[in-house]
């Protein structure tokens, strides 16, 4: 830390001697900032001292409720610090005469994107910061172009934010900060909500200012990934930094990062077990880094990668089952008969098997999401909805194919299926369940499902399937059952949220983007939980993604959906195989396959299942590292 | 069916009427409605009805987005023109039946009504299709600024209605997707009595209120965060301009005013003869 604050030193005198003597030697300077939410409760931020240079990437890591987001909101003014000073741009947020000027130097991109816009135009919503600060009109219309174009919005100047993707919408959100023209951006968890390719947006709109604009940026995130973008990387774990320095420096220390509730990304995972085999290389963060690196050892012990990859366990797909779901020409169209009329399915046909643990991948409008509410009648077939007439088909002319989707028993083109026991037998989780959240105690809510599906129950059968569904999704019923859903913590509501779906015993579970929003180690435990389910609790479980590290890592089977088709549909090691075609839809590959394609780039072909334990135990073997590959 | 609320979307098109100064828009929203409650005939009516198919015209915007907008005015239309067929008065008694008389000048007057109201919705359901829920507002501030000299915080009431319009359809989302989740949990929203189903509203309600307060809070933080309240005088971006365009429609406004006072003096002239069935009285 003093070499750093010398380093500054410097920096200042050089400004010193240029024009603009008024610069402050500090971006941002905390100095032992201590802050509670109330009195008694532990600090949510304590003794920070951090010093961010002006010019500098700075990314904040922790995990959820370590405090790194306090530390944002304390940066400008939304809280203010118990102890300890804090200088922004040299000015005192404390003070509420100069608030004002904080607020003016520091701009903040919060999490959810569209809680942080007021107007319904893009243009009109930008201007908002710089008309709170009575900037002349003419000047306004030029910081919107401006800040449009730094984010890469110009075409979506006249746009409404809603019809956008949340990618989009977040880059919106950076530009209204950026209308106001500040010295320090900062991203507090801004990229959380965001699937990889939104992410992938946001960061490097970030990482472009910075190096381009010589903004200051303050990056704070739970992906360690995103940190590869910062000059420094400090990690927060219950509000105290803990660790600081480069981004290297900080993912050198492996292990040491779990006791802070972080994550290494899949590719540290992988560089660790590699090295855990005897095989030197240093830890890597980029699959092309990565790749060089086995190149080198490659060249000094040889490459002889084994032939086979693991044997699968998948369920035979040949073999019908009871609860197989069989989906034939399945197409749909939203507001028919209209103007809007938007074709969302355009006849899938796809087979799943019981026992599978599916994925299914899409971006946002792919049909993803229709597909799945039409797994547990959410959005019924034509054929079975009231008021179904016929198509007439002239004479000669062959009648269109009938779509038909048939799960279990349950033939769902069928007016007289049994909707209810078909819905308690397909369980649906939608993206977010906390939200879905009602009732004034965990127990409640968790039995709501159940007295639905099952209303003859005795109170002591319901006690006893609750008790059974809140333990399998590892909450402690006792501790919770009395509790108001509301208080429990964000991982412990999506996990009783789960819990109010599974009580009815579903042969299939659909979830919607299960791990969306949590950091990297509650991805993890929740993916964890669903292998738990699968087997025991639920036959099949269908997981809805774009994350394909997730994919690879969990699904037997994965198909792709794509403008309302399904363009592939395979076991991971088949599908990922094919990254280029992925990668022409807009989607990403998982980290293993951007390592594979590296590899094959440098003349080294790798066959594995694309999980990163097998892709390592490949490594090894390929490598004759360590004995116990 | 909550996807069946046009009002307020607006419809995205540069079209003559889109880019009219909300002002004007208003305004003559304001004379199209006078002008329904002065005409006493069907000429006049006809004048309105006139002007709301080359507003329209005018405004490029799908005739049935237009039409769908009195869906929510039908049942009281129904049931305001049964009580005008069963018990208006007048001089033609055409059948009775113990104390119900039903006379020609109730059911002229019901079907007068019933225009009347349907060009009523239809014209401002115009003015939401063509006009920015962020136009609106700068014209309704801008209309309303005399208010300020008697200390009515005229811009603070203008951001809020634009908030308010901002998060309909986010909300919207929001309801669709917590009734589809609930209905997966086996609850059902349209069976049983009115009691069951108010009842069955509460899983949906509260999750949309708690996430509604959860949005208030952070929407106040990103509007702080972006120099509300900062203490200087807020400028506006867009300043409301009058232009050649809003010219013509306001003096268009203007000849069909002129029409329907008109029609209302020398209306009878035309067909003296049935003119007593076009006028209402």
């Amino acid at each position: 830390m003093e070499e750093l604050t010398a380093k500054v030193e410097n920096g200042g005198d050089n400004v010193t001697e240029g024009a603009t003597a008024a610069l402050p030697d500090f971006a941002v300077k905390m100095d032992n900032v201590g802050f509670s939410y109330a009195d008694g409760q532990p600090n949510a931020v304590n003794n920070v001292t951090l010093e961010v240079k002006r010019g500098e990437f700075l990314a904040v890591l922790g995990h959820n409720g370590s405090g790194k987001s306090t530390l944002a909101r304390l940066i400008c003014g939304l809280l203010t610090a118990d102890t300890g000073s804090i200088s922004v741009w040299g000015y005192n947020p404390a003070d509420k005469e100069q608030l004002g000027e904080v607020r003016a130097h520091a701009g903040v991109v919060f999490q959810n994107p569209d809680n942080q816009m007021v107007a319904s135009i893009v243009e009109d919503d930008i201007a908002f910061g710089p008309e709170n600060l009575g900037v002349p009109r003419e000047e306004i219309g030029e910081r919107i172009s401006w800040a449009l174009a730094a984010v890469g919005m110009e075409e979506f100047r006249h746009s409404t934010p809603t019809r956008l993707s949340g990618g989009q919408k977040q880059r919106i959100a950076v530009a209204g900060v950026l209308a106001i023209k500040p010295d320090v951006l900062i991203l507090d968890e801004s990229t959380a909500m965001l699937d990889p390719r939104g992410r992938r947006e946001v960061t490097e709109v970030a990482a472009r200012l910075n190096r381009e604009e010589g903004m200051t940026v303050i990056l704070i995130t739970h992906f360690m990934e995103e940190a590869l973008l910062a000059d420094r990387a400090v990690i927060m774990n219950r509000g105290e930094i803990v660790a600081c320095g480069t981004p290297q420096e900080i993912f050198e220390r492996g292990e040491q990062l779990e006791t802070y509730n972080l994550c290494l990304p899949e590719i540290g995972e992988i560089c660790n077990k590699i090295k855990a085999a005897d095989i030197d290389i240093p830890t890597c963060l980029r699959p092309a880094e990565l790749a060089a690196e086995l190149k080198k050892q490659a060249d000094i012990r040889g490459f002889n990668p084994r032939q086979s990859a693991r044997t699968d366990d998948a369920p035979d797909e040949n073999q019908a089952r009871e609860w197989d779901i069989d989906i034939s020409n399945l197409t749909f169209t939203y507001s028919a008969k209209s103007p809007f009329a938007t074709q969302a399915l355009k006849g899938v046909n796809l087979h799943i098997s019981e026992g599978e643990f599916f994925g299914i991948i899409g971006h946002t409008g792919s049909g993803k999401s229709t597909l799945v509410q039409h797994l547990n009648a959410l959005i019924k077939l034509p054929q079975a909805q009231k008021h179904y007439k016929k198509p007439r088909v002239k004479k000669g002319q062959t009648p269109p194919p009938q779509s038909s989707l048939v799960i279990g028993k349950y033939d769902l083109s069928k007016r007289k299926c049994d909707w209810r026991n078909l819905r308690a037998d397909v369980g649906m989780v939608f993206q977010y369940p906390e939200y879905q959240l009602f009732a004034e105690t965990v127990f409640a809510d968790v039995a709501f499902g159940l007295k639905n599906f099952r209303p003859g129950l005795s109170k002591e059968e319901v006690q006893q399937a609750v008790k059974e569904s809140l333990e399998a999704v590892g909450l402690n019923y006792d501790e919770v059952q009395d509790k108001s859903p509301f208080d429990l913590s964000g991982g412990q509501k999506r996990r009783a949220a789960i819990a109010g779906v599974i009580v009815t015993k579903p042969k299939i579970l659909v979830l919607d983007e299960p791990a969306a929003g949590l950091d990297p180690l509650g991805k993890r435990e929740i993916m964890k939980l669903l292998h738990s389910l699968h087997g025991d609790w639920c036959k099949t479980v269908i997981i809805v993604s774009h994350d394909m590290d997730e994919i690879a890592e969990n699904c037997t089977r994965a198909c792709v959906v794509s403008n309302g088709q399904i363009v592939a549909c395979d076991k991971p090691e088949g599908l990922f195989k094919r990254a280029e075609e992925l990668q022409s839809l807009g989607l990403d590959v998982p980290v293993t396959a951007k390592i594979c394609t590296e590899l094959s780039a440098l003349g080294l072909d790798l066959e594995c299942d694309f999980t990163s334990r097998d892709f390592a135990a490949a490594v090894i073997s390929a490598l004759g590292g360590g004995g116990n590959a | 069916m909550l996807n069946d609320v046009t009002f307020g979307q607006y419809y995205p098109t540069k079209s003559f009427v889109h880019r009219l100064d909300p002002r004007v828009k208003l305004l003559f929203l304001i004379a199209y409605i006078v002008m329904l409650f002065v005409a006493n005939s069907f000429y006049g009516l006809a004048l309105c009805g006139l002007i709301l198919i080359i507003a329209t015209i005018a405004a490029r915007v799908p005739v049935w987005s237009v039409l769908r907008s009195v869906k929510g005015v039908i049942f009281i239309l129904a049931f305001t023109s049964l009580l005008n067929i069963f018990f208006h008065g007048g001089a033609n008694l055409l059948w009775e039946w113990r104390f119900i008389h039903i006379y020609l000048e109730g059911i002229i007057f019901a079907v007068f009504l019933t225009f009347r109201l349907f060009f009523l919705v239809m014209g401002s359901a115009l003015l939401t299709l063509t006009t920015t829920p962020v136009n609106l507002t700068d014209g309704l501030e801008s209309l309303l600024f005399p208010l300020t000299l008697i200390k009515i915080p005229v811009h603070v009431l203008a951001l809020i209605m634009s908030i308010a319009l901002r998060f309909i359809p986010t909300l919207m989302d929001e309801t669709n997707r917590i009734i589809a989740a609930q209905k997966a949990r086996g609850a059902s929203f349209d069976t049983g009595n009115i009691f069951k189903r108010v009842k069955a509203i509460i899983p949906v309600l509260i999750p949309l209120l708690i996430s509604a307060f959860r949005r208030a809070e952070e929407l106040g933080d990103a509007m702080d965060v972006r120099c509300y309240s900062s203490g200087k005088k807020r400028t506006k971006y867009k300043k409301l301009k009058f232009s050649g365009r809003d010219i013509v429609a306001a003096l268009f406004a203007a000849i069909m005013i002129a029409g329907v006072i008109l029609f209302n003096i020398y209306g009878y002239r035309i067909y003296p003869q049935i003119y007593q069935y076009l006028v209402i009285s």
